[in-house]
């Protein structure tokens, strides 16, 4: 039962507001969920939908204007004490979407890899830095002679694994991975999620993954989000998501896989999801229900017992 | 045999064990032989060898017309200062005297006095034309131009130099702080906006009138209110690249605002500093030239491209003194234009996108 | 449906390279294809393959430091690669053959409304005027599927979303009546629910418009829906050639193979997916042999001494891989390609 499991991080009622007071505009509206360690929770929307500023928003880049987040017990958003900033940069890391713009392109590898240790490691010594960074870059499968080239040297594969050593030399337990693969070529999609799959094994990370593409997440993920216009639509195991999506948004989201298979394909049917069809109202407002052990569905009470139905059959 | 028109080490090696591998001799057989497979071979490849400042200087170099001006700039400063050294050199402040035969009234003959001596006028050496002697002609109270067109040129330079230097120090300094650190952007865009409304001339006057003039008023004067705008151009250049991911990334490593500074914006803002320093420069110089005209600049006695154009002006009218007007305005004229020309061309060279050929 | 005899444009021998930094990179190595009218074919490679620099040869848009150093493109018993003006080009840019680009912003002007900017082209391909240019830009508008066309016509690109974005860029493109649209990673930069209805729409108007449609991209999964012929390029080279189905459930080349295995979408949770180790070759050098070799496996002694000829499968589908040669080892392609086959085509004989 995943409930027994240590929940590393817990998001709790999390809003996050853009603009004046005159303009607001949330992108974030009352999510929350929970992570347990060692697991890969996927968080899937389209753009605009608000997972970046989830992500975000738990790194603390982003402030947030409602709600917590919690890591490890400790409320982590917010004015936090110096010791527990320390701790939060220490464990929690990010990788970033797009290889080109993530990177420092007028610093050395060498730089780029051992940034984090300059701000909580000072005074390390020159060899074990050295070390550090050698071992970092071996880690993702680099060659440890790449530390004294610039970043534009390297194809958009070979940038996201930097990225990822930059972020590995912190050892952090978890790491926020914001669409890590979708900016790159789909021969080198495979190598990173493969990188990021052994790197958990062996360091036990536990992954936040951001993703537009379902195919993607289900192959990477234990548990899935599905976000809408920054509030949660349907929250399950992968495998449950994928066997009985609820929601009509997840559904057309999975409609819209493209398979490698022309003959499939051309009989497939799209799904094109309409945010009407729910016709919410004062009276019957959407409910964010435990529909079986942890698979939750926003709907109407309406909508619902309909999805209890379905899950009946 | 392909020929490789490569320069660099790294790539001649690859290069090289690629060609051993080709050159292998294989029987039929072996050629439709599995062939050892090596996973870190494709790894090495794609190596550019690209380097951003030797590019940025490749494509500087290639500009024939930049480069050109460039010399003209460091050459001609090295000689302001290697000019005093010369033989045969005059004071600048010096003002010279020319021995005048006395011709007798009546004879036009040289006029003899009692002792049986040639008689001799000592008279001002002014408003000579360019000859042997002076090379540049004298001025109106006969100081030798030549000298002083150089002397002149170095003042000029110098508060030049030491005005963009102050400019891009302060401006560079309060410019980043003012983009990067949000809390400080109320603070300082109020600050800007209170003493960019206070007219620059007013401030040059007034310190002139306060302190002693000189080069290092002129300085102070100018520094006073310059900055300003540099500081906004830079804050405006840092807002923009601020939240580029790479200095999120930073920020999540926990990376010091300092360092960030150091190492993620100003690498970046590097060539459109240069640029603008380089224009600062004749600026400053132009602006010395007008704070003259307008009897605010440095005394007579400390020449300067201003007081030389300002000398010149006023002889301007007589057509066989204009050459007291045109040499130093030539030379003010060469350095803005070589100034905007290396600013330019070394700003196109620092756009990576004009890295490719 | 394609004529296979009717050749709309077709690239013989094409050779481009390209000066930078002082070095010579080729970026096309001899590279024939043909096109047929009113098919749909999509150039599969990945970024660096030349597939981008391949097409835009056939628009005169090859940047400044890139020129076509030998072979022809033939369309309509032109051959463009002869072309050196502008103004030849121009009778075929935009008129003839049009492009679709991977970012919809940066081929809209921000500074006016779509509606102008549609307007604009059908003025100068249509030749209508006044009214009649206005009422053609609403149909425009309304046959790439964008609703409430009076308001929309007045509105700027900002206030599209992306997606709608792409709609009016193709309606821009396709305004001008061009027999070829090519879409360069038209939906790269979209949400997959977008990317599929933006791959719905350029089919039906394909259909409609009897255009032929050239699709580059780097993710053979978005065109297995669209493609009728799938063109696989690596390292600026055609490596296999054939019909979609062909290409999907029978290929031959093991970079296919590896493209096709590596998708995510096959891949099985807990089980490590079929990835291509390394980079691509760099171009500056001279390639020896079957480009691939290096990051291939299996790849045979001869890979690397001499590039493999097309050997054909079908007469509809080749491949340049030394693996079809009789003499070669039998190799079995990878367990999900072959998995791909008999789950997907079952119909496929």
């Amino acid at each position: 039962m995943p409930e027994t499991r240590e929940k590393l991080l817990e998001v709790r009622d999390l809003k996050v507001t853009f603009g004046n007071r005159r303009h607001p505009f949330t992108a974030v509206d009352g999510v929350s969920f929970d992570i347990y360690k060692g697991e890969t929770f996927g968080l899937v929307g389209e753009s605009g939908s608000g997972k970046t500023t989830i992500g975000r928003a738990i790194i603390r880049v982003n402030p947030v204007s409602g709600g917590q987040v919690i890591y490890k017990g400790q409320v982590i958003s917010g004015k936090v004490s110096r010791e527990l900033d320390r701790q939060v940069i220490h464990d929690i890391q990010m990788i970033f979407q797009d290889p080109m713009a993530s990177l420092n392109e007028r610093a050395k590898v060498d730089y780029i890899v051992s940034e984090g240790l300059y701000a909580l490691h000072a005074g390390l010594p020159e060899e074990e830095r050295r070390e550090k960074v050698a071992a970092a870059l071996e880690s993702v499968g680099l060659l440890p002679e790449f530390a004294s080239r610039f970043p534009h040297e390297f194809s958009g594969g070979q940038r996201q694994r930097i990225g990822i050593a930059r972020a590995l030399v912190m050892e952090p337990e978890f790491i926020i991975a914001d669409e890590p693969i979708s900016a790159l070529d789909v021969s080198i999609r495979a190598q990173v999620l493969n990188l990021m799959s052994a790197l958990q094994k062996d360091r036990g990370l536990t992954y936040l993954f951001i993703a537009h593409d379902l195919s993607v997440v289900r192959f990477i993920s234990d548990r899935i989000g599905v976000i809408y216009k920054g509030k949660l639509m349907e929250l399950s195991g992968s495998e449950k998501l994928f066997a009985h999506p609820l929601h009509p948004y997840t559904r057309s989201l999975l409609s819209a896989i493209p398979m490698p298979d022309p003959i499939g394909e051309r009989n497939k049917k799209l799904l094109v999801y309409d945010p009407s069809v729910h016709q919410y109202s004062e009276t019957d407002p959407p409910l964010w229900e435990e529909l079986e052990p942890g698979h939750f569905v926003r709907g109407s009470r309406r909508e619902l017992d309909q999805y209890r139905k379905v899950l009946g059959q | 045999m392909a020929v490789f028109r490569l320069k660099d080490s790294k790539t001649q090696k690859l290069a090289d064990s690629l060609e051993s591998q080709v050159r292998r001799e294989f029987t039929e057989e072996e050629l439709f032989q599995f062939a050892p497979y090596d996973p870190d071979a494709g790894e090495r490849g794609g190596y550019s060898g690209y380097s951003y400042w030797r590019s940025t200087l490749r494509a500087f170099r290639k500009n024939k017309v930049s480069m050109f001006f460039l010399w003209v700039i460091v050459i001609m400063l090295l000689f302001t200062f290697v000019e005093p050294l010369l033989p045969y050199d005059k004071e600048p402040n010096t003002i010279y005297h020319s021995e005048q035969v006395v011709l007798d009234l009546f004879t036009r003959q040289p006029k003899v006095d009692a002792e049986g001596n040639v008689v001799v006028k000592t008279d001002l050496a002014k408003d000579i034309k360019p000859c042997k002697e002076f090379w540049f002609g004298t001025n109106v109270i006969g100081q030798d131009l030549w000298s002083q067109i150089w002397q002149g040129t170095r003042n000029s330079l110098f508060i030049g130099f030491a005005v963009a230097c102050v400019d891009a120090l302060l401006g560079i300094l309060v410019g980043v702080l003012w983009g990067y650190v949000r809390k400080l952007d109320f603070f300082f865009t109020e600050l800007y906006n209170v003493f960019d409304n206070v007219p620059q001339t007013l401030v040059a006057i007034i310190i002139s009138y306060i302190l002693r003039p000189g080069i290092s008023t002129m300085i102070f004067a100018m520094c006073l209110t310059s900055w300003l705008s540099t500081a906004r151009f830079v804050r405006n250049q840092v807002v923009i690249i601020r939240d580029r991911d790479y200095n999120l990334a930073s920020r999540c490593l926990g990376t010091s605002t300092w360092r960030i500074i150091r190492k993620n914006l100003l690498p970046y803002l590097v060539s459109i500093i240069t640029m603008r320093m380089a224009l600062a420069i004749p600026a400053a110089i132009n602006n010395e030239v007008f704070l003259t005209y307008i009897s605010l600049g440095v005394p007579l006695e400390t020449p300067t491209l201003g007081t030389l154009v300002e000398a010149g002006r006023k002889v301007m009218s007589e057509a066989a003194l204009r050459y007291q007007l045109f040499i130093p305005v030539i030379i003010l004229a060469t350095i803005t234009i070589s100034f905007y020309i290396i600013g330019n061309s070394f700003a196109d060279a620092a756009d990576p996108k004009n890295h490719v050929n | 449906m394609p004529h296979e005899n009717d050749i709309i444009l077709s690239f013989q021998d094409l050779d481009i390279r390209f000066t930078l930094r002082g070095q010579v990179l080729k970026a096309i190595r001899g590279v024939s294809l043909d096109v047929y009218r009113g098919e749909s074919l999509a150039i599969v490679g990945e970024s660096g393959s030349g597939k981008s620099v391949f097409t835009k040869s056939a628009m005169g848009l090859l940047d400044a430091n890139g020129t076509i150093a030998g072979g022809h493109i033939w369309y309509e018993g032109k051959d463009l690669a002869a072309f050196t003006t502008e103004k030849e080009w121009l009778t075929i840019r935009g008129k003839e053959i049009a492009m679709v680009m991977q970012d919809p912003m940066t081929s809209l002007n921000p500074l006016k409304t779509v509606g102008d900017q549609i307007e604009e082209a059908v003025v100068l391909h249509q030749g209508l005027r006044g009214e009649a240019a206005k009422q053609a830009a609403l149909e425009a508008l309304a046959a790439v599927g964008i609703d409430d066309v009076e308001r929309r016509y007045k509105q700027y690109p900002h206030e599209f979303s992306g997606g709608m974005r792409q709609r009016v860029v193709i309606a821009i493109a396709v305004a001008c009546r061009p027999k070829v649209l090519i879409c360069d990673e038209p939906t790269t930069a979209l949400d997959v629910t977008i990317q599929a209805q933006i791959l719905d729409l350029i089919k039906q108007l394909q259909r409609k418009l009897e255009l032929t449609t050239i699709y580059i991209t780097h993710d053979l999964g978005v065109v297995a829906n669209v493609a009728d012929r799938i063109a696989v390029m690596y390292a600026g080279d055609i490596i296999e050639v054939g019909k979609c189905e062909e290409v999907f459930y029978d290929p031959k080349h093991p970079y296919t193979w590896a493209l096709l295995s590596s998708l995510p979408q096959l891949g099985v949770k807990g089980q490590e997916l079929y990835s291509i180790k390394g980079t691509p070759p760099n171009l500056f050098y001279e390639v020896h042999g079957d480009a691939f070799a290096p990051r291939n496996p299996q790849a045979l002694n001869i890979d690397f001494v001499e590039r493999p000829p097309f050997f054909d499968v079908s007469p509809t589908h080749k491949a340049r891989t030394w693996l079809l040669d009789p003499r070669a080892p039998k190799v079995e392609p990878p367990e999900h390609i072959r998995h791909l086959r008999e789950q997907g085509g079952k119909s496929y004989a």
